[in-house]
């Protein structure tokens, strides 16, 4: 085997090492280059500062423990931004599994900002439903949720004053890692009680949801780790996502050379066994 | 019992097809409320659905653990991690946390679950390295574009390559918001085409093999 | 002396002429303030209850100076006023332009419009500050205000109702309805004759994957995807696996199938056991090929992993729909030296199956599956109806593309009218 023919076909696990190394080496010593916003991320952030205090946004956390690297950190941006803008803040999941998680990232930027459960902000936490939740929020939404995680009645909550339904919120955002997310929101929420929706979701999907950006179906939408990024950067407090573009920039770097080298071994051999052929041809024909 | 096992399936598909196909055109509150009603027969249905489920996880690993086939032993580590997830959760009322301070369940969820859930998403950043490694190679034109493609995007969309190459950024941008968005809508449209097209065959009992049973 | 008194004359005058000019009422400062004409109110049409709309006629030229507001007052207290009066104790809902909220505007089609496009429409919808009660008739009254000016309507009545039919969507029933014969029609058309279909390498591959698992002894693996009944690709997925359950029982293979979902697992133990009844080896069937894992998304992906490098099946199928998980499923299969053919409607994993199977199906592949193995005249001409959807669909494009351009090029109306037949489709 040839050293071409012997790198094309390398072990997996010295790529992953390699990997490993690309993530973990800038964790430790980060540069921290210039990180430039995107409109997409820009026209969340802008409407958000757009709403006047007191006006009720609506964060849907849609995701479980596998997507916390990217979305925990929108989510503690977004719940910054708002508690900041003295909004009132409204916090529920539909993904049963990423509850206590939903829970955890509000009340501890809640603890940060300063603010009190029940008057500045809600935890209503996870129903069963998801479609019919949302049409159920779009009705009534004390009767979609009679109580609040803490087992509050929700109708007693100051923080809920003259919120009735979904067309009495002035934003939502779903953070949404699948289905259901973001779609769902805009299917059975935004296209029945009009109220203007945002989304925010991981590297992998967000492609797949410019369609729906681009035909003003949603205001915004903030794309993986690097979204968070962005708009850290915009509320000017930069946390993990900041922090984990320095691995991601190398990470991609080290996955581009990777590629560029297979290329580079993969030419070789072609041109190799096309001049291995041109000599068989030509010895044939000789004989 | 062929009506039983063929006729009535297909007469309740026909029916609920019919019905909520139509039921997206009423506005009616009545429509709505008859919409939520049957999503709760559906959760109350997946439950059930759930013991189905259980019953047979559980009797795969019995089986297993009666003829000592090979990893025996973690069929015994399965029963205890459900039964004892179930019998925390039920003791705490499904909270992870109480009065401010975390639950034994809130401690299973967040040193456990979490992790775990955590790690397997993370391998999926040394798969795709190792993917794009053993595939993206410029086998023809077209695997050439891609490839070009591909390197721009990911150059564009962390700092370090827009540093390098400014313009990166932009090109991504119009990549993911021009190019991207088009084709995705192809793809939506002819996958919502087939969806239709599937359905329709199944309310008006075209599409039977669903039902498992013989053909007529 | 007389000189200069002349030319103070001639100044005064010209300072006299100049006001007078300027003190001439216009068009504008002559014109009474009218009242806003032909005011309407009505339940607004196709809603679900909870609004009432206004419309009035707009001016011939709209004063920018002038606001209409709108008002609102309970049915029950100007019934104790005289009829036809200005509502008393009415409640301001909005102030509007008098150059804005027109009937163009709405989101209405224009066989479902209330009144012409250039009328004024103004939606009063239940809110924070007011609730607007089905079945309760309300009184609308309509104002010009222009500075200290104020004029006001007669108050018309309303009552908000819920209403049975949505004529806005009667567009998309229509497509909906031409789509379906169009189906229908094909295969009828495909009863009589055969329709090409054009080669679709993954399904063919279907035959070698199994042939070489049961050349190696080894098993196969076959995955319904992360989604449930409801969803069509899983759908695609179940009946997919009654063919090739069908092939597999015939060679005698070992058939894996692991599941996320009781109900799927229900109905594909059903659609297997059927199959290898079919291809008469209902010995060969085994009650516990298709299993249940677990629901969570990890979970499941850990346990088919490992069942994928412990029992190094020799063909992976992996159908239906997919979220994360996929190139951990693909990427572990490709490592065990395993064939693999997929088949998704998800698209943003498509890159990730591209890349590691040997043959992927994409979107609408997937639901062609079942017509291509089977051949059945019923299968093949659904998806001879569904590619003459795609193909009007294609059309509405081009010609709604050229129509919108014409209607911007010469701020012409009449291209709304057919785009308008398009719209809101979902």
């Amino acid at each position: 085997m040839t050293f071409a023919e012997r790198m094309v076909h390398i072990d997996r696990r010295i790529i992953f090492l390699v990997i490993g190394l690309c993530t973990l080496l800038p964790l430790l010593h980060p540069v921290g280059l210039a990180i430039n916003v995107s409109p997409e991320v820009r026209a969340v952030h802008d409407y958000i500062e757009s709403l006047p205090p007191g006006s009720a946004f609506l964060l849907s956390m849609d995701f479980d423990p596998a997507s916390k690297p990217e979305l925990y950190p929108q989510a503690v941006a977004l719940l910054r931004h708002a508690f900041k803008r003295n909004l009132r803040v409204i916090g529920m999941t539909l993904w049963v599994s990423g509850t206590g998680m939903a829970d955890q990232v509000i009340s501890q930027v809640a603890r940060e900002m300063g603010k009190t459960n029940g008057v500045d902000y809600v935890f209503l936490g996870w129903s069963p439903g998801v479609g019919s939740l949302i049409i159920t929020m779009g009705q009534d939404l004390y009767k979609a949720f009679p109580s609040d995680y803490y087992n509050q009645p929700t109708s007693s909550l100051p923080v809920l004053r003259d919120i009735r339904t979904l067309r009495d919120v002035n934003y939502v955002v779903s953070l949404a890692a699948g289905t259901a997310g973001i779609e769902t929101w805009y299917v059975f929420g935004k296209d029945k009680y009009q109220f203007e929706l945002g989304g925010g979701c991981t590297g992998v999907i967000a492609p797949g949801l410019y369609p729906l950006l681009r035909s003003k179906q949603i205001n915004g939408l903030i794309g993986g780790l690097r979204g968070a990024a962005e708009y850290e950067v915009l509320i000017d407090q930069r946390g993990l996502a900041v922090a984990g573009m320095d691995a991601q920039s190398v990470t991609h770097f080290a996955i581009i050379a990777l590629v560029i080298l297979c290329n580079a071994f993969y030419a070789v051999i072609r041109t190799h066994a096309r001049r291995s052929g041109q000599e068989r041809v030509g010895r044939v024909a000789e004989e | 019992m062929t009506f039983l096992r063929r006729q009535l399936p297909l007469l309740i598909t026909f029916v609920m097809g019919v019905v909520f196909a139509l039921q997206y055109y009423v506005p009616h509150p009545a429509s709505e409320q008859l919409l939520t009603t049957v999503n709760k027969w559906l959760q109350i249905i997946g439950g059930f659905a759930l013991i189905l489920g259980v019953t047979s996880l559980f009797h795969q690993h019995a089986v297993k653990i009666r003829r000592r086939e090979p990893g025996w032993g973690y069929s015994f580590v399965l029963y205890a991690g459900m039964l004892l997830t179930v019998a925390i959760g039920l003791w705490v009322n499904g909270k992870e946390t109480s009065n401010g301070t975390m639950t034994a369940f809130g401690w299973v969820y967040t040193y456990m679950m979490v992790p775990l859930q955590g790690t397997m998403f993370a391998i999926l950043a040394f798969f795709i390295a190792s993917a794009a490694y053993r595939s993206f190679r410029a086998r023809s034109r077209e695997a050439a574009v891609l490839l070009v493609a591909a390197v721009i995007v990911m150059m564009g969309r962390v700092p370090l390559g827009e540093h390098l190459l400014p313009i990166s950024g932009d090109i991504t941008e119009w990549i993911l918001n021009v190019l991207n968005a088009a084709v995705r809508r192809a793809i939506l449209i002819g996958i919502s085409l087939g969806a239709v097209a599937l359905s329709l065959k199944i309310i008006f009992g075209v599409e039977r093999a669903y039902l498992g049973g013989g053909k007529e | 002396m007389r000189g200069q008194a002349s030319g103070v004359s001639r100044l005064l005058l010209a300072v006299s002429s100049v006001l007078a000019v300027w003190s001439l009422p216009t068009s504008t400062d002559a014109a009474e303030l009218s009242p806003p004409r032909d005011v309407q109110a009505m339940d607004t049409p196709s809603d679900e209850g909870g609004s009432v709309i206004v419309l009035w006629a707009a001016a011939e030229e709209e004063d920018p100076k002038i606001l209409y507001q709108i008002l609102l007052s309970d049915g029950r207290t100007s019934a104790q006023a005289e009829p036809g009066a200005p509502a008393t104790m009415a409640r301001l809902v909005a102030e509007v332009p008098s150059n804005s909220h027109y009937v163009r505007d709405t989101r209405w089609p224009w066989w479902n419009r209330p009144a012409a496009p250039g009328a004024h429409l103004y939606e009063i919808k239940s809110n924070k500050q007011f609730q607007l009660k089905d079945g309760t008739p309300y009184i609308v009254t309509v104002a010009a205000v222009r500075g200290g000016e104020r004029v006001e309507s007669k108050g018309v009545e309303a009552v908000p109702q819920p209403n049975w039919i949505n004529w806005s969507q009667l567009n998309n029933l229509l497509l909906v309805i031409l789509f379906g014969g169009a189906v229908l029609a094909s295969i009828q058309k495909a009863k009589r004759r055969e329709i090409f279909l054009r080669r679709i390498p993954g399904l063919d591959a279907v035959d070698e994957a199994i042939g070489r698992a049961t050349e190696l002894g080894k098993p196969i693996l076959y995955l319904t995807g992360a989604g449930d009944m409801s969803e069509p690709s899983t759908l695609a997925a179940a009946v997919i696996l009654g063919r090739v359950a069908k092939r597999v029982a015939s060679y005698e293979t070992d058939l894996l199938v692991p599941h996320r979902d009781p109900i799927v697992m229900a109905v594909c133990q059903e659609i297997t056991k059927q199959s290898y009844l079919e291809a008469n080896k209902p010995d060969a069937f085994k009650e516990d090929s298709n299993f249940f894992i677990t629901t969570d998304q990890f979970s499941y992906t850990a346990a088919v992993d490992g069942i994928m490098l412990r029992r190094k099946p020799a063909a992976n199928f992996f159908m239906g729909s997919y979220f994360a998980e996929s190139l951990l499923l693909t990427e572990t299969g490709a490592s065990t030296g395993a064939i693999q053919i997929a088949g998704t409607d998800s698209d943003h994993q498509l890159p990730f199956f591209v890349t590691t199977c040997d043959y992927t199906l994409i979107g609408e592949e997937l639901y062609a599956a079942s017509a291509y193995l089977s051949r059945e005249p019923i299968q093949v001409g659904t998806l001879r109806g569904q590619d003459i959807g795609k193909g009007f669909i294609l059309g509405i494009i081009a010609v709604g593309t050229l129509l919108a351009t014409v209607g911007v090029l010469f701020q012409a109306e009449w291209p709304g009218i057919i785009l308008d037949l398009f719209r809101d489709l979902k």
